[in-house]
């Protein structure tokens, strides 16, 4: 601010609203004004930050480098690179480290015990951790995770607690939200960029076609 | 002195009509008193909102944290119980931080609001919905609680007022619970779902028919056909669906009769203890923490059920101790909203359709109309009324297939053919359903807050049991394989259906209001929303508090045309 704007601010700001006490509201209406404005979510601010986690120089700021690196990894495989780009292009570790950063104690707990629970049946199976195993281990490692278990079909004997399928199944989830909330991945699905494609047509088959 | 003069200041002058909330209601009651050329001040407890603001277009990748946002966790964990408290529109819903409310402990309530000007009208289901006669004389017909004092006959006329100017679209099917109305042209139903109504038509006689939802499939008003984007609940630059913002208030102020008064956070209402008339409200500015005085001839609370409420229940005097026009005491009793977590879902396995990211999203979907105790059928042994359904069903992307890599990647894209029915029913009007004020606990301005006492009872529960058992049936008869049932009771609060604690009535030893929505007690004070409700029926109530709200505004112009108010 320029000394005589300073000067002008000062002389009716003080002396004026002294004299009047609508000026002195006037005053707080700006306030008010300015902090009305920022009532506005980021989204309706017009931030757009599709490009926040795409900085060259990174860190992950919840996970470890360890961590980082194997959630790296596991997403890839979850969600790989076939004809369209996969988990690892679509910095699928960097979204998952930016919200997990802001979780309740608990879920951030539960999501390092899954990764944890990866890397103490890698330990057991084969002395390493799942990072360093070899692609085909790595599979081997995860299939045997992928689905459920069932019960006895000799006895009818229930299956028991099923650590392995609840572990992968947790980060799964949290490595498919993260890629298909992503450009990539909503790509991935055929959307193209418009926001409307038209009036919803329905059913045009003949009445009584669907039997 | 010019510099210093606030000739134009909006709380010098006495207004014919003060208006408390700018919402679906508050914006009818506006509209209809200033275009019949009365003076009418509106006031908002939040900012007015701009088109500029609005994300319906935004997709989730441009948001920091694609809607999981940690601040909404922080100071809105109720308000995120609601789908449409977004990382996109968060700061529309009240802060809770700011806005408490307690409960007893075993007697969880939800209560989501908005406020900013509009209020829920920008992010509402837009489901519309006359009720009929067997809900209005309900108590007629099963002998539980009482009638309401208007009939159905009273409101058609009001109905159709407000469906031609609001816009709903629909089809008409002629059925006994659900009466047809002015409707636009209807939405069209996906395969899946015209599948389900022949096959239920077929089996079981009942009305499967497209939502009557309150968005625009031609233009009217200045106002555009909906282009099918989908997220309604983020706002929409062609004011498609209706919101009062865009539509009734702003006829309001075109009027050249009403001023908008926002940031207004109304304590109480004034008094005048000698000729026991309102004299107009005060309010604290939200901004600036100011208390401030506006004065009107008539007083009308439009504040939403329980707001309205919690203002009479704060507007204590000698003569009313017990909360303005509580001479009855039923103020604050008898509070509803409508029991959900019953229905089913399952797969269509023969549709042959995959999902497609760029078909246009229609925001509606179908609507089962309540076919339990209608007078048509026999009496269900285990509760009285019902519910009614709302659903879907399309080919969508299948996020929840088993297993990992190309296979798993493969699968989601293929997707699969859902459908799913979920019911709305019935909240019986109870006595020991209500809210009061709680004696310690204040608002961020100083206000009294609310303590909510609500559980939904025996009847809700046998309701959402029998929706889920009938929802399965019905999905069964159109082939559906893999139905998962939901019979749950949620939380009251969650169909964010609040209704009661001023219910309307001939007896003022009864009721709080007359059938005009005019407090017993006090001649120019009024209620107009869904606290005046005597049931809740299983309808979404938002119509019927529109239809009554200008059928009470009628009521009222009349009488300032004769010096009555």
């Amino acid at each position: 601010m320029k000394r005589r704007e300073m000067l002008r601010a000062s002389v009716l700001g003080g002396a004026a609203a002294a004299l009047t006490p609508g000026l002195a509201s006037a005053k707080q209406g700006a306030t008010a004004k300015a902090e009305e404005k920022s009532e506005l979510t980021p989204a309706q601010r017009g931030v757009d930050a599709s490009d926040e986690l795409k900085v060259a120089n990174w860190k992950p700021v919840f996970l470890d480098e360890h961590q980082n690196e194997t959630l790296i990894i596991l997403s890839d495989l979850i969600i790989p690179a076939t004809d369209t780009p996969g988990a690892k292009e679509a910095l699928v570790n960097r979204y998952i480290d930016l919200v997990m950063a802001a979780e309740t104690h608990e879920n951030q707990k539960s999501f390092l015990g899954n990764l944890a629970y990866i890397d103490g049946e890698s330990m057991r199976k084969y002395k390493n951790s799942f990072r360093y195993l070899s692609r085909e281990d790595q599979d081997d490692l995860l299939h045997s995770m992928a689905y459920p278990l069932a019960g006895s079909t000799w006895t009818g004997e229930a299956a028991g607690a099923d650590p392995g399928f609840t572990s992968f199944e947790q980060l799964k989830t949290h490595i498919g939200v993260a890629y298909y909330t992503s450009q990539i991945g909503m790509k991935e699905l055929g959307r193209d960029d418009n926001f409307t494609h038209g009036v919803y047509q329905g059913c045009d088959h003949a009445e009584g076609s669907h039997k | 002195m010019s510099l210093f003069s606030f000739a134009d200041d909006p709380l010098t002058k006495t207004y014919d009509a003060i208006v408390v909330g700018s919402g679906a209601t508050g914006g009818w009651a506006a509209k209809q008193l200033s275009e019949a050329g009365l003076k009418v001040a509106l006031l908002e407890a939040g900012r007015a909102v701009t088109p500029a603001e609005f994300t319906e277009h935004t997709p989730a990748y441009k948001l920091k944290y694609r809607d999981h946002d940690p601040e909404i966790a922080r100071t809105r964990p109720i308000q995120k119980q609601c789908y449409a408290c977004m990382e996109y529109n968060y700061t529309w819903f009240v802060n809770d931080l700011e806005n408490p409310y307690s409960t007893p402990e075993d007697k969880p309530f939800t209560w989501q609001r908005l406020r900013v000007l509009g209020g829920r009208s920008l992010v509402w289901g837009r489901q519309s919905y006359r009720l009929s006669d067997n809900d209005f004389k309900a108590a007629s017909r099963d002998g539980y609680d009482v009638d309401w004092p208007i009939s159905y006959a009273d409101l058609a006329p009001f109905y159709d007022i407000v469906e031609k100017y609001v816009g709903i679209t629909g089809a008409a099917e002629g059925n006994e619970m659900l009466p047809d109305g002015q409707f636009l042209p209807p939405m069209k139903m996906s395969c899946g779902e015209i599948l389900l109504r022949d096959k239920v038509k077929a089996k079981f006689g009942r009305t499967v028919t497209i939502g009557r939802a309150a968005v625009l499939t031609k233009a009217q008003n200045g106002r555009s056909a909906c282009h099918y984007c989908g997220p309604c609940e983020r706002g929409c630059r062609t004011f498609s669906y209706f919101s009062s913002p865009f539509t009734t208030v702003a006829d309001a102020q075109n009027s050249g009769n009403c001023t908008v008064i926002t940031n207004a956070v109304v304590a109480h209402v004034n008094m005048d203890n000698g000729s026991n008339k309102a004299t107009g409200v005060t309010f604290v500015d939200r901004m600036t923490r100011e208390v401030k005085e506006v004065r009107g001839k008539a007083v009308i609370l439009c504040a939403q059920a329980l707001e309205s409420t919690r203002i009479l229940l704060n507007s204590t005097t000698r003569e009313y101790p017990n909360g303005l026009a509580n001479s009855s005491g039923a103020l604050g009793h008898y509070l509803m909203d409508h029991v959900t977590g019953g229905g089913a879902g399952g797969e269509l396995p023969n549709m042959n359709e995959k999902p497609n990211a760029n078909e246009p999203d229609r925001p509606n979907g179908i609507y089962i109309p309540r076919f339990r105790n209608s007078p048509s059928v026999k009496k269900s042994a285990n509760f009285i009324r019902g519910y009614g359904y709302q659903g879907s069903g399309d080919a969508v992307f299948n996020f929840g297939a088993g297993g990992y890599g190309a296979v798993y990647k493969n699968a989601v894209k293929q997707g699969h053919y859902t459908i799913g029915i979920g019911a709305f029913g019935e909240s019986l009007a109870r006595w020991d359903n209500y809210i009061e004020i709680d004696k310690t606990l204040k608002d961020a301005w100083g206000i009294p807050a609310l303590r909510i006492s609500m559980t939904h009872g025996d009847n809700e529960k046998a309701l959402m049991e029998d929706a889920a058992a009938q929802g399965a049936e019905m999905l069964e008869a159109a082939g559906a394989i893999n139905i998962k049932m939901q019979a749950r009771t949620e939380m009251p609060g969650m169909a964010i259906h609040e209704l009661g604690t001023a219910r309307m009535g001939n007896d003022p030893k009864k009721s709080v209001l007359t059938p005009f929505n005019q407090t017993h007690d006090v001649k120019n004070l009024f209620v107009m929303d869904g606290a005046s409700f005597v049931s809740s029926a299983c309808q979404n109530p938002t119509l019927t508090m529109m239809a009554i709200t200008v059928r009470g505004c009628a009521k009222l112009i009349e009488r300032f045309k004769t010096n009555d108010v």
